[in-house]
């Protein structure tokens, strides 16, 4: 474990918290971003993807085990995105890098946590991606840009 | 030999990437949120200091807003209490006459709600208030709107509220007009279900539909929404009813568990 890892387990303390309490305030309808995700994809494309995963499985069975719902279901897609994240590490250019990954590791955390969710229950996983997954991650995005613009330089002195 | 590393660190990945999925795998597979109940005690009160400094920040914004609202309503509910005297008059007169066996009075408990669940969709809320503020399992929740859900479970000072946004949440419930009874469930976006209606029965956009009561955990004649859409195929039996839940789950600061000697334990997940 090294400084990054240290000042990233307090960016996740942060995320969780402010996730936790103030995402609440800048909801639209009920779409909020997803400030774990933005966290951890920008730690999983510095720490490749095994600390990528290792985290993802931590803050992921963290979120399972506050929420009333199945557990092992955020940590399993959360574990997924930021081996994803560690993977796509340097496949892009660097401008756009870290807003592709964070679209693609978001879209592939959302479909298998709604295909999960979903399963042997009467309503369709069309419409959860149509109102949730697709609203959430551009939210994710424009909020994950704003933040990373001012993070990177933080995690990177 | 940076081939062999390289090939090496691959399947180091691949093999932790295994370890993790199956950890998760099998933590769905075994799932039991009763044995984590410590966990989730710990968690919640590590984060019970944030709630408070969070709540402070909030009301003192809040308090010469919410002063002028509190106002206002003091006023339009000292002119409905009137009418609602005289209501309640005219109602006891009517069931002397009848020989109505008196209904047992509610009691309310005041929450604030603190948190959320940290799902994908809103589908729990965090209350500030517990077991030992007398809350009880599967007690019903409301605001002045309506129905917000039932107490799922229990820590000393707070409690988790299962909303009707929740997938396993459902609700016995009767048209205002029709007084037909359904189900309502979650629709899986931002709409409830209102399910089992019949297609002979006439249901208009904008009816209410209320608690109806035929349950263990809900009262009757709670709000629960209004009913927006409504469709019918040829190849099905019942209506497929759309409704706007009347409580809007996104503001939600002040809510209300409803304590009454009537209110019983269930046996399932679902009313």
């Amino acid at each position: 474990m090294n400084k990054l890892d240290i000042r990233y387990i307090v960016f996740f303390i942060i995320a969780f918290i402010l996730q936790f309490t103030l995402v609440k305030y800048i909801e639209i309808l009920q779409w909020k971003p997803d400030l774990l995700l933005v966290v951890l994809v920008s730690y999983a494309l510095r720490r490749g993807p095994n600390w990528g995963m290792t985290a993802g499985f931590t803050v992921g069975l963290l979120q399972d085990v506050i929420s009333t719902d199945l557990i092992g279901l955020s940590a399993l897609s959360k574990t997924v995105a930021g081996f994803l994240a560690g993977i796509l590490a340097g496949k892009f250019a660097e401008r756009t890098e870290f807003l592709l990954t964070l679209l693609i590791t978001g879209l592939l955390h959302d479909l298998i946590y709604f295909f999960i969710y979903t399963l042997g229950e009467n309503f369709s996983l069309q419409s959860l991606i149509i109102f949730y997954t697709i609203p959430n991650l551009m939210y994710t995005i424009v909020i994950g840009g704003f933040l990373n613009y001012f993070v990177e330089p933080l995690a990177t002195e | 030999m940076k081939r062999v590393l390289g090939l090496f660190d691959q399947r180091r990945t691949l093999l932790l990437l295994s370890f993790y999925l199956m950890l998760c795998f099998i933590l769905m597979a075994f799932n039991d949120p009763f044995k984590l109940r410590g966990i989730r005690i710990a968690v919640l009160q590590g984060m019970s200091w944030v709630y408070a400094l969070q709540n402070k920040f909030s009301y003192l914004g809040d308090l010469e807003k919410k002063n002028k609202i509190l106002h206002r309503q003091v006023l339009e509910l000292s002119l409905e209490n009137l009418q609602m005297q005289e209501n309640m008059l005219e109602n006891l007169r009517l069931r002397r006459l009848l020989k109505f066996k008196e209904e047992s009075p509610f009691t309310f408990i005041s929450g604030t709600v603190i948190g959320y669940g940290q799902e994908q969709t809103i589908r729990s809320l965090i209350l500030n208030i517990g077991l030992e503020d007398n809350v009880r399992k599967n007690q019903t929740v409301i605001t002045e709107q309506g129905l917000v859900g039932k107490i799922l479970a229990l820590e000393p000072r707070q409690s988790i509220t299962q909303i009707l946004m929740d997938r396993n949440s459902l609700v016995s419930a009767r048209l205002q007009t029709s007084r037909e009874i359904g189900v309502v469930g979650w629709s899986g976006n931002l709409w409830l279900d209102l399910n089992y209606i019949p297609k002979e029965v006439q249901v208009e956009p904008g009816e209410v539909v209320l608690t109806s009561g035929l349950s263990r955990i809900y009262p009757r004649g709670i709000k629960i929404g209004v009913v927006a859409e409504v469709k019918e195929n040829d190849y099905e039996l019942f209506k497929q009813i759309k409704l706007k839940p009347v409580v809007d789950f996104n503001r939600l600061e002040e809510v209300f568990v409803i304590q009454s000697a009537d209110t019983l334990p269930a046996e399932k997940g679902s009313d």
